[in-house]
């Protein structure tokens, strides 16, 4: 019984209070723009709880923008690994779902989901400010769902 | 026994004291948003927060050590704790000594000394550049904060700060004749605090969090459970040196009172942290030794020539 009730707090903590770090793993600084307009008072994030953090082990969602370039394939896995789980990551805009107009390049592995587990897709390109509140949004559903779901000790893909 | 463990635990310990942080932090954060035309965040935000991060992995780097890393937020916490007891709260004073003035002072520089170790402790670059950032902002705003505190200690002739209380209702609030050295225990609690103007040690654009930026889960709850609270006590502190002049009210009148100058301070302190961009490490250094102490020393000399 206790048990369960202190499942509901922390689900229901780590669902209203998302702490997000933002990667850039090739993008053309579209997405990366739009983030920022996330924190402008327009469409203040803070009003449900989720800030930006700089330190990847401060932050419970990576937002990643762009296709998985060769080079940044390292890097971004070794920013997801230093966060402390549980952890999700969101996909923002069309190259880092898929790997966009990208998609068949030499230099580019293709979206997020080769390198990560990705939790939320968002379209666009660049996707505006809404729908990336509106994918926070059903991230927040989704862990209040699901609560912490990831595969455990999901491996590293070359 | 029971009021003992009551004193502890709930009224002026651990319990009062986290609610009223979490309700500082709230409005801190509220105010601020709302300064900069946001909406801000909703009340439970900060118990969110807390609850979240006591829910989460604890990671530390390789070669980090583990134990240290764990005993010095809960050292820090207790010594806060500690301080919080001392300190009265709308002119309740349960364990007032002559003297706690200086214990609560030097219980509230530990948290300081345990963050600058925290960022030793826990071997990143940038932990360990906070760290030295820390104990720099430590050495230049702490001398004029002490001035500046000893000016109600002198003006009263006691070093308790229930008796300091006292006298300030037959004299009047001591704001009134020491305004510059209400200023500068302002300016000298922000530095302490680590607040937005003077929060060089963990500023995100330069050193991404300072010397917390390795720690992760409930070590990093209660390190913000500790600056929390430290915010508190702070402002409780300086509500009772320079505007402690309810002591011989009606207790109720007191408490409303103190409530209506705590919010003030809030204000000033979020509404600093809103107008002021970050200064420089040395531009820290050269205000808090070239303006800060002489005026804090100009302030002394002034209290003392009143008394005589």
């Amino acid at each position: 019984m206790i048990n369960n009730l202190i499942k509901k707090a922390y689900q229901w903590a780590q669902k209203k209070s998302l702490w997000v770090i933002h990667f850039n793993s090739g993008s053309c600084n579209g997405c990366d723009i739009e983030i920022l307009d996330l924190l402008t008072p327009r469409y203040d994030v803070e009003r449900l709880g989720i800030v930006v953090e700089a330190s990847p082990r401060h932050a419970d969602v990576l937002l990643v923008t762009g296709p998985v370039t060769r080079q940044a394939k390292d890097g971004l896995w070794q920013i997801y690994s230093q966060m402390p789980s549980p952890k999700w990551v969101v996909a923002v805009g069309s190259c880092s779902s898929t790997g966009g107009i990208f998609a068949n390049s030499d230099t580019v592995l293709g979206g997020v989901d080769k390198i990560l587990p990705v939790d939320v897709y968002i379209p666009g390109c660049p996707c505006r400010p809404e729908a990336v509140i509106n994918g926070l949004l059903k991230l927040q559903e989704r862990i209040s769902i699901n609560g912490d779901d990831r595969p455990e000790n999901f491996a590293k893909r070359d | 026994m029971i009021s003992g463990l009551f004193y502890l635990l709930l009224f002026p310990g651990l319990l009062f004291q986290v609610i009223c942080s979490l309700f500082f932090e709230w409005l801190d954060r509220k105010l601020l948003a709302r300064f900069q035309r946001r909406v801000g965040p909703p009340w439970f935000q900060p118990l969110a927060d807390l609850i979240k991060l006591f829910s989460k992995e604890d990671l530390l780097p390789e070669g980090a050590n583990d134990l240290v890393a764990t005993l010095l937020p809960l050292i820090s916490l207790s010594a806060v704790l500690t301080a919080g007891l001392y300190i009265p709260i709308a002119g309740f004073t349960p364990f007032s000594f002559e003297g706690d003035l200086i214990v609560i002072l030097f219980l509230m520089s530990v948290p300081t000394l345990a963050y600058y170790l925290a960022g030793v402790v826990s071997v990143g670059v940038y932990s360990i550049l906070g760290g030295s950032r820390s104990l720099l902002q430590f050495f230049s705003y702490e001398v004029p904060l002490l001035i500046a505190l000893s000016g109600p200690a002198i003006m009263s002739g006691s070093w308790s700060v229930e008796q300091i209380m006292i006298s300030q209702g037959s004299m009047g609030p001591f704001i009134l004749f020491q305004p510059v050295g209400f200023v500068l225990a302002v300016v000298g609690l922000i530095g302490k605090l680590k607040r937005d103007p003077l929060d060089i040690p963990k500023a995100k654009s330069e050193v991404v969090g300072g010397p917390l930026t390795e720690f992760t889960g409930a070590k990093m709850g209660l390190w913000h459970l500790v600056m929390n609270i430290q915010a508190v006590l702070g402002i409780f502190l300086l509500t009772n040196l320079y505007l402690g002049w309810t002591k011989t009210f009606n207790p109720l009148v007191a408490v409303v009172v103190f409530i209506i100058e705590f919010l003030v301070l809030v204000v000033i302190l979020s509404g600093a942290s809103a107008i002021y961009a970050r200064l420089r490490i040395d531009q820290l250094a050269g205000l808090g030794w070239r303006i800060l102490v002489p005026l804090s020393l100009l302030q002394i000399g002034f209290v003392i020539l009143m008394g005589i």
